[in-house]
C-alpha cells in the first residue's frame, strides 16, 4: 500500500469506528470548546466524560501521534489530523478547560522534557483521561513576567518543601495535578533559578479555591501551598533550568503547535449568523447601518481565518520562526475579539443591556463583551505578543532590562524602591 | 526584497517575479516615481514593453490569444506582480489594463481580440476601465455607431492609455472607446496620489462602431461582477505591496533613529505600533492571497473573498500608513521623504474599484442572492 492509501484506509477505519461508537453531532450540539461555556464540572459530569475518553483511548485513537511507549500510537501527524477531521462530526469527549491544558500544553511539554519514569507514570493516564494537569504558572505577584515567580521550593534532605501560591489556574478544581513553576534559587538571575514540579493537587498542604469571574463562572482557581512535600522525581526537566522548559510551554500555549493556530479561527462561510440573529432580535436586520456593522465583523472574521492559514504556511516553510509567528494569531484574537464584541453592542443598540431570557441574542452579546479580553490577557497579554513580534520578527532592539543579570533576591528589593535612575 | 504575498511559490512564478522586480527596480526606482510625481510625464512605455515580454499583461488572457498564466491561476500570478509593483509605487494602469485584457478575452469581438488585445498583451498599448451612471453620459445609437457625449470623471492614468473600457452601471453594457477619437479630450486633475495621474475624459459626440460593445456569453452583469472582483484583488495586492514597503522603511528607521540614548524602536510605544502594523500587513497578505486564488479558480466564494479583501485592505492600509508616519516624526512631513507617497497612494487606492462600504454592501447583496438561489 502507498502512504496515501494507508492514510485513506486509516481514515476509513476511524470513520467506521466513530460511527459505531460515538454519537453524531446534532444541529444543536456544540462542536467546539468555548471559553464562554459556563458549565461546571461536577463529579458526575467529569466521570461521564472520562469514561468517554477511556473508550477513545482503548480503541487506540488517543494520542495518535504520541510515542507508543507511553500509551500513544506513534503515528505521523497526518493520521492524527485525519482522525480529528472525521471526529469533528461526532460528539467527542470534552474535559473542559483542564482537558485543554492537559492535552494542549502540559502533556506536550512534559513529553518534551520529562524523565522516562515521569512519562511512564503520567502520559498513559493523561491519554486515557484519568489524569488532568493544569497550568500552575502565574503567581499573584507575577504573570506577564513569568520568570519573576516567587513561589518557592527549598531542599530539605532528599525532599523539597513547597511554599507560596498560584492564581488564575483554569480548571484546577477538578484536576489531579498542576505543572508548577517554582523558584529554587534566589541568588542567581531570575531565569536561572527556576524549576518545574508536577504537583499533586490532593497532596497535604495544598488548598484549591475557586474564584468567581466577571461572567459569573468560577472556572479559574487559586492554590495555596503550605509546606507541601515533593521529591526529585516530581521535577520536570532539570533543576534550576526551568526556563528552557518554559520556552517549550510558551510555544504550545500560543498555539505554536502549528496546525492548532489554523484550527482556532474557523472558516466563516456565512455572514456572522450570531450578529444577524442579534439584529433580527432588535428589529434592525433591514437597517443599512446595522448591516454595515455586521459586514464589518464578517470581513474581520474572514480575514482572521485566512491569517491563520497564512501563518500555518509560513510555519511550515520556516519552523524555527513558529513560536514568533504564533504571536500574530494570539495578537489578532486579542485585538479583534474586543472589536467584534463592541460591534455587537452597537448592533444591539441597548439590547445587550437588559434581557428577559438568558438564552437570547442580547444576553449572548453581553456575555461576549465580558469574555472578549480573554485572549488579550490570558496566556500572555497583547503587550507581550507585540514585544515578541517587534523583537523576534521585525528585529527591533530590546528594551533595557533591569532584572536579567542581577540575583533575583536583589531585583525584588530594588524594584520596591524604584527611582527611575539607572547606573 | 519580495513582498511574499504567498508563503510558497512555484519555480515559474519565482522566475517571473524575479524578472519583474529586477526590471522595475532598474527601470523605475522610487526616485523615478518621485521625478514623475514632481513633473507630469506618463510612465515609460519602454519599461511596459519589457514587462510585457515577461508576460505581465497577458496573465488574464489565454495562450490562443497570445497570453496565459504561468501557474495555471492567472489572477494569482497577476496579484503577485501587483504586490511587487505596489511595493515600488509603480505608476501606470496595471490593474485596469489587466481587467480590460480579461474582458476582451472573454467578450471582445474577434477583430478586437486580434488587434486591441494583442497590443495590450504586447505592452504596445494600455487601457483604463471606468464604470459610469447613465445620468452622467448620453449613449445613442446612430446606425452602425454609438454616439457618446458627457464626462467620465477621474480616469486613472488616462494619458498613457489608448483605450478606455466604459461600463454602464445600469445594464452592464460595456463599450471600448479609443481615447484618440475625435471629440475625446483629457483634462488633468489635481490629485492626492501623485504617483498616478487622473483625468476627466470629456466626450463630445464621440462615435465608435457598434462592434465595440462587448458581447459576453453569459449575462453582462456577471462579467462586470467578475471584473470588479479581479480589480478588487489586484488593487488590494498593490496596496499590500505599498504597505509592506512603508512598514519596512519605518522599521529600519526605528532601528537607527536615536532618542534618549536608545534607538526609538526599543520604546514600546514605537515597537507596539509597528507590531500592530505588521499584524495588519500579515492579515492583508493572507486575505489577498486567498481571494486571488479563489477568483482565479472561479470558486463559488471568489466574489465574496475579493470584496472582503478590498474592504479590509482599503481601511487598514490607511491605518498602517498613519502608523508609519507617526514613527518617522517630523521627517515624514517633508516632501523629500517617501512616506507621503505611500500615504497618498494608499488613501487614494482605498476608494478605487469600490470603496470599503461599497464592498460591504456587495457582500450583503451576494449573500442574499446566494440564499435565494439555495431556496429555489
Ligand atoms: C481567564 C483567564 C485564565 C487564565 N488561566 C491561567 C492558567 O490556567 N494558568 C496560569 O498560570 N495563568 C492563567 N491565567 C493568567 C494569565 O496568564 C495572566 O493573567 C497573564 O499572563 C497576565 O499576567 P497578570 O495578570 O499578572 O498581569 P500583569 O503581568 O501584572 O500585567 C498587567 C498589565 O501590565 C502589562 N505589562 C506587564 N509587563 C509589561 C511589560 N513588560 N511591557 C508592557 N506591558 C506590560 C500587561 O500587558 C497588562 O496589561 C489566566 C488568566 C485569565 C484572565
Amino acid at each position: 500500500m502507498s502512504e496515501a492509501e494507508k492514510l485513506a484506509d486509516y481514515r476509513a477505519r476511524a470513520r467506521a469506528w466513530l460511527e459505531a461508537n460515538m454519537e453524531p453531532l446534532g444541529p444543536t450540539a456544540k462542536s467546539r470548546f468555548s471559553f464562554a461555556e459556563d458549565d461546571d464540572f461536577t463529579p458526575e459530569r467529569l466521570a461521564e466524560q472520562q469514561a468517554l475518553q477511556r473508550k477513545v483511548y482503548d480503541a487506540g485513537y488517543a494520542g495518535i501521534s504520541w510515542p507508543a511507549e507511553y500509551g500513544g500510537q506513534g503515528l505521523p501527524k497526518a493520521y492524527e489530523r485525519a482522525f480529528e477531521q472525521e471526529a469533528a462530526h461526532f460528539v467527542m469527549p470534552n474535559l473542559g478547560i483542564a482537558g485543554g491544558t492537559t492535552m494542549g500544553v502540559c502533556g506536550r511539554t512534559i513529553l518534551a522534557h520529562g524523565s522516562p519514569e515521569l512519562l511512564r507514570t503520567h502520559i498513559p493516564r493523561v491519554l486515557s483521561g484519568e489524569e488532568l494537569i493544569v497550568q500552575l504558572f502565574s503567581d499573584p505577584e507575577a504573570g506577564s513576567d513569568l520568570a519573576g515567580v516567587r513561589t518557592q521550593a527549598v531542599r530539605d534532605g532528599d525532599r523539597w518543601v513547597l511554599n507560596g501560591s498560584k492564581i488564575w489556574t483554569s480548571g484546577a478544581y477538578y484536576a489531579n495535578y498542576g505543572m508548577c513553576l517554582v523558584r529554587t534559587n534566589w541568588d542567581v538571575p531570575k531565569h536561572r533559578g527556576l524549576t518545574w514540579f508536577l504537583v499533586p493537587l490532593d497532596a497535604p498542604g495544598v488548598t484549591v479555591q475557586r474564584i468567581k469571574q466577571i461572567n459569573g463562572n468560577a472556572e479559574f482557581c487559586t492554590e495555596f501551598f503550605d509546606d507541601v512535600e515533593l521529591t526529585d522525581a516530581d521535577i520536570i526537566g532539570e533543576l534550576d533550568n526551568g526556563w528552557t522548559v518554559a520556552q517549550t510551554m510558551l510555544m504550545f500555549e500560543r498555539g505554536g503547535g502549528g496546525e492548532a493556530a489554523a484550527m482556532s479561527s474557523p472558516d466563516p462561510r456565512d455572514i456572522a449568523p450570531d450578529l444577524r440573529e442579534l439584529a433580527a432580535a432588535v428589529g434592525r436586520l433591514d437597517d443599512p447601518q446595522a448591516r454595515r456593522l455586521i459586514t464589518t465583523a464578517h470581513v474581520d472574521d474572514v480575514v482572521r481565518h485566512h491569517l491563520s492559514r497564512r501563518l500555518v504556511g509560513l510555519m511550515r516553510s520556516d519552523s524555527r520562526q513558529a513560536g514568533a509567528l504564533a504571536s500574530y494569531g494570539k495578537l489578532a484574537s486579542g485585538v479583534y475579539d474586543p472589536i467584534r464584541a463592541n460591534l455587537a453592542l452597537e448592533i444591539a443598540d441597548g439590547g445587550a443591556s437588559t434581557w428577559q431570557h438568558g438564552d437570547s441574542p442580547g444576553a449572548h452579546a453581553a456575555t461576549d463583551l465580558l469574555n472578549c479580553r480573554f485572549m488579550a490577557i490570558a496566556g500572555g497579554t497583547v503587550e507581550m505578543q507585540r514585544n515578541s513580534i517587534g523583537e523576534r520578527v521585525l528585529g527591533l532592539p530590546r528594551e533595557p532590562s533591569f532584572d536579567s543579570e542581577r540575583p533575583f533576591r536583589e531585583v525584588v528589593r530594588a524594584a520596591m524602591n524604584w527611582s527611575g535612575k539607572v547606573g | 526584497m519580495s513582498v511574499r504575498l504567498f508563503p510558497k511559490l512555484d519555480e515559474n512564478q519565482r522566475l517571473m517575479l524575479d524578472a519583474v522586480v529586477r526590471l522595475t527596480e532598474a527601470g523605475c526606482p522610487l526616485t523615478g516615481v518621485r521625478d514623475r510625481a514632481d513633473g507630469s510625464a506618463p510612465s515609460d512605455p519602454g519599461l511596459r514593453r519589457t514587462l510585457a515580454d515577461v508576460g505581465c499583461y497577458g496573465l488574464l488572457s489565454t495562450e490562443e490569444l497570445g497570453g496565459g498564466s504561468v501557474s495555471g491561476n492567472g489572477v494569482v500570478d497577476a496579484a503577485l506582480i501587483a504586490a511587487e509593483r505596489g511595493a515600488r509605487l509603480q505608476p501606470g494602469p496595471f490593474v485596469a489594463t489587466s481587467v480590460v485584457v480579461h474582458a476582451l478575452t472573454v467578450a471582445g469581438a474577434n477583430a478586437h481580440q486580434a488587434d486591441v488585445l494583442t497590443s495590450l498583451i504586447a505592452g504596445d498599448a494600455a487601457a483604463s476601465w471606468t464604470v459610469v451612471d447613465a445620468g452622467s453620459l448620453s449613449v445613442r445609437r446612430h446606425e452602425q455607431e454609438w454616439v457618446l457625449s458627457g464626462t467620465v470623471a477621474a480616469v486613472q492614468d488616462a494619458d498613457e492609455c489608448e483605450w478606455l473600457l466604459m461600463t454602464l452601471a445600469q445594464d452592464g453594457n460595456q463599450i471600448l472607446i479609443p481615447l484618440a477619437a475625435d471629440g475625446a479630450k483629457l483634462v488633468p486633475l489635481e490629485r492626492l496620489d501623485v504617483t498616478h495621474r487622473f483625468f476627466d475624459v470629456h466626450l463630445d459626440d464621440v462615435t465608435v462602431p457598434v462592434a465595440n460593445l462587448l458581447t459576453p456569453a453569459g449575462s453582462s452583469q456577471d462579467l462586470v461582477d467578475r471584473q470588479f472582483s479581479i480589480a478588487a484583488v489586484l488593487a488590494a495586492a498593490e496596496a499590500v505591496g505599498a504597505m509592506d514597503s512603508d512598514l519596512r522603511l519605518a522599521v529600519e528607521y526605528a532601528k537607527t533613529r536615536i532618542a534618549f540614548g536608545r534607538p526609538i524602536g526599543s520604546f514600546q510605544a514605537v515597537k507596539h505600533r509597528l507590531a500592530d502594523t505588521s499584524l495588519i500587513v500579515e492579515m492583508a497578505k493572507g486575505i489577498v492571497a486567498a481571494a486571488a486564488d479563489a477568483v482565479g479558480r472561479g470558486a463559488a466564494d471568489g466574489d465574496a473573498l475579493a470584496s472582503v479583501a478590498k474592504a479590509f485592505v482599503s481601511e487598514r492600509s490607511i491605518e498602517a500608513a498613519h502608523n508609519c508616519f507617526q514613527v518617522f516624526g517630523g521627517i515624514g512631513f517633508t516632501w523629500e521623504h517617501d512616506q507621503h507617497l505611500f500615504l497618498r497612494r494608499l488613501a487614494s487606492d482605498a476608494y478605487l474599484f469600490g470603496s470599503p462600504n461599497w464592498h460591504r454592501d456587495r457582500l450583503w447583496k451576494h449573500a442574499d442572492t446566494e440564499s435565494r438561489r439555495a431556496h429555489v
